[in-house]
């Protein structure tokens, strides 16, 4: 008996930003595609609660378990927090009827932090001590961005996606390596004009923290069956599967229509996977991830989706 | 030409030929600038020629080259210390 993923829902706006918004700040179409593989994303509205929008991710898996009362522990992820005190986790749980007996907390470690929360959740439920976690990510990077930044304004995007952990006696144990190096913080910082990246940076350490994350993962069996990356960079995913060609297995770059969205970016773009069939509804998911702090992380977990996923 | 050389040259010709395929050996010659190549294009070369090379360069150091000849002799010169 080991914890694995169950369900995912996920919630995107439905405003979508296609790259010739930009040309205003003078980027091309060509340009961004060439820059980052993106073509569009997708706005929230600029006065939406982040609540809301995790709560329209939780709510359908909430709906569909037998009984929602056996959800011991939320887990909110957001790097764009739009609330502090109370923090987002115990809006969430009141909008989905989570009862009181939930431990329901925000969690940050920006794009890194669906990793971060996934090791959280499976660990909790693997010890005993919740019978299901909810893991929501959900992030408004549109928000934090300078929208005249043409480093930044074109990449970022918004969205949510939630997964439920639970034990299974199929399921076998998860794998994970995680770790922050805060030596590396100004490679990425929020400064009073928006997000500051340090690029070229970002791009060689992303490409090998994410690379190493995902051969760790393949050391021992179950070895994951398809491996999905933080939806950072198209370049930067194609670089990392370039780098992890000789795994054999899938490698997920759904970033085209979706940009970066932090740390929502793992579960939505194998919500989409799913989604579209080219994923099975088993099998063992291997999410890596690189970000600001720098936290770097990777999760080979095992997964049975036995309700329809909802197209993202 | 030393056979470190030859191997960082037909290394760099490759990547640059994925941005654009009709370059050729005498286009390594030329100044970064003049290349259509993004500060990505030039982070992807480093990791490839670390990658062929089996070496670490300093990629603070590497981006700041304005020739790509610059890039040979740094890698070759990496090379030949291993």
């Amino acid at each position: 008996m080991s914890a694995g993923i169950t369900d995912i829902a996920v919630a995107k706006p439905r405003e979508v930003i296609e790259n010739d918004h930009f040309t205003s700040i003078g980027l091309t179409d060509e340009w961004i595609r060439r820059r980052s593989g993106i073509a569009a994303r997708s706005w929230l509205p600029d006065k939406t609660p982040l609540a809301e929008v995790a709560a329209e991710a939780c709510a359908p898996i909430v709906t569909r378990m037998p009984d929602p009362s056996s959800i011991g522990a939320l887990i909110v992820i957001s790097t764009s927090i739009d609330r502090r005190v109370p923090g987002l986790a115990p809006d969430v749980a009141e909008r989905t009827c989570l009862g009181p007996g939930v431990l329901a907390f925000d969690l940050n470690a920006a794009c890194c932090g669906f990793v971060y929360g996934l090791v959280t959740a499976l660990s909790l439920c693997d010890a005993g001590r919740a019978g299901s976690v909810l893991v929501c990510s959900v992030e408004a990077m549109s928000r934090l961005v300078n929208r005249a930044d043409r480093q930044t304004a074109c990449i970022f995007a918004d969205g949510s996606a939630a997964v439920l952990v639970e034990n299974r006696p199929e399921f076998s144990a998860f794998r994970h390596t995680a770790g922050c190096d805060g030596t590396q913080q100004a490679l990425m910082r929020e400064e009073a004009g928006g997000i500051r990246l340090d690029g070229m940076q970002v791009f060689d350490r992303a490409v090998r923290r994410m690379s190493e994350s995902a051969r760790y993962l393949f050391d021992s069996d179950p070895a994951p069956t398809v491996v999905v990356g933080h939806q950072a960079n198209g370049r930067i995913l194609e670089q990392v599967r370039a780098f992890t060609a000789d795994l054999g297995v899938p490698f997920v770059n759904r970033i085209e229509r979706s940009g970066n969205t932090s740390s929502a970016s793992i579960p939505l773009a194998f919500a989409e996977e799913l989604a579209g069939g080219t994923l099975p509804t088993a099998g063992r998911l291997g999410a890596v991830a690189y970000g600001a702090g720098e936290a770097w992380g990777g999760v080979a977990v095992d997964y049975r989706i036995t309700d329809d996923v909802i197209a993202p | 030409m030393s056979s470190f050389e030859s191997l960082v040259r037909e290394a760099m010709l490759s990547q640059l030929r994925r941005r654009d395929p009709s370059l050729g050996p005498a286009d390594l010659d030329r100044p970064v600038a003049d290349l259509d190549l993004d500060s990505l294009d030039l982070v992807e070369l480093h990791q490839r020629l670390e990658t062929e090379l089996k070496v670490k360069g300093d990629l603070r150091e590497t981006a700041g080259f304005a020739f790509l000849e610059d890039f040979s002799t740094y890698f070759t010169k990496l090379a030949s210390r291993e």
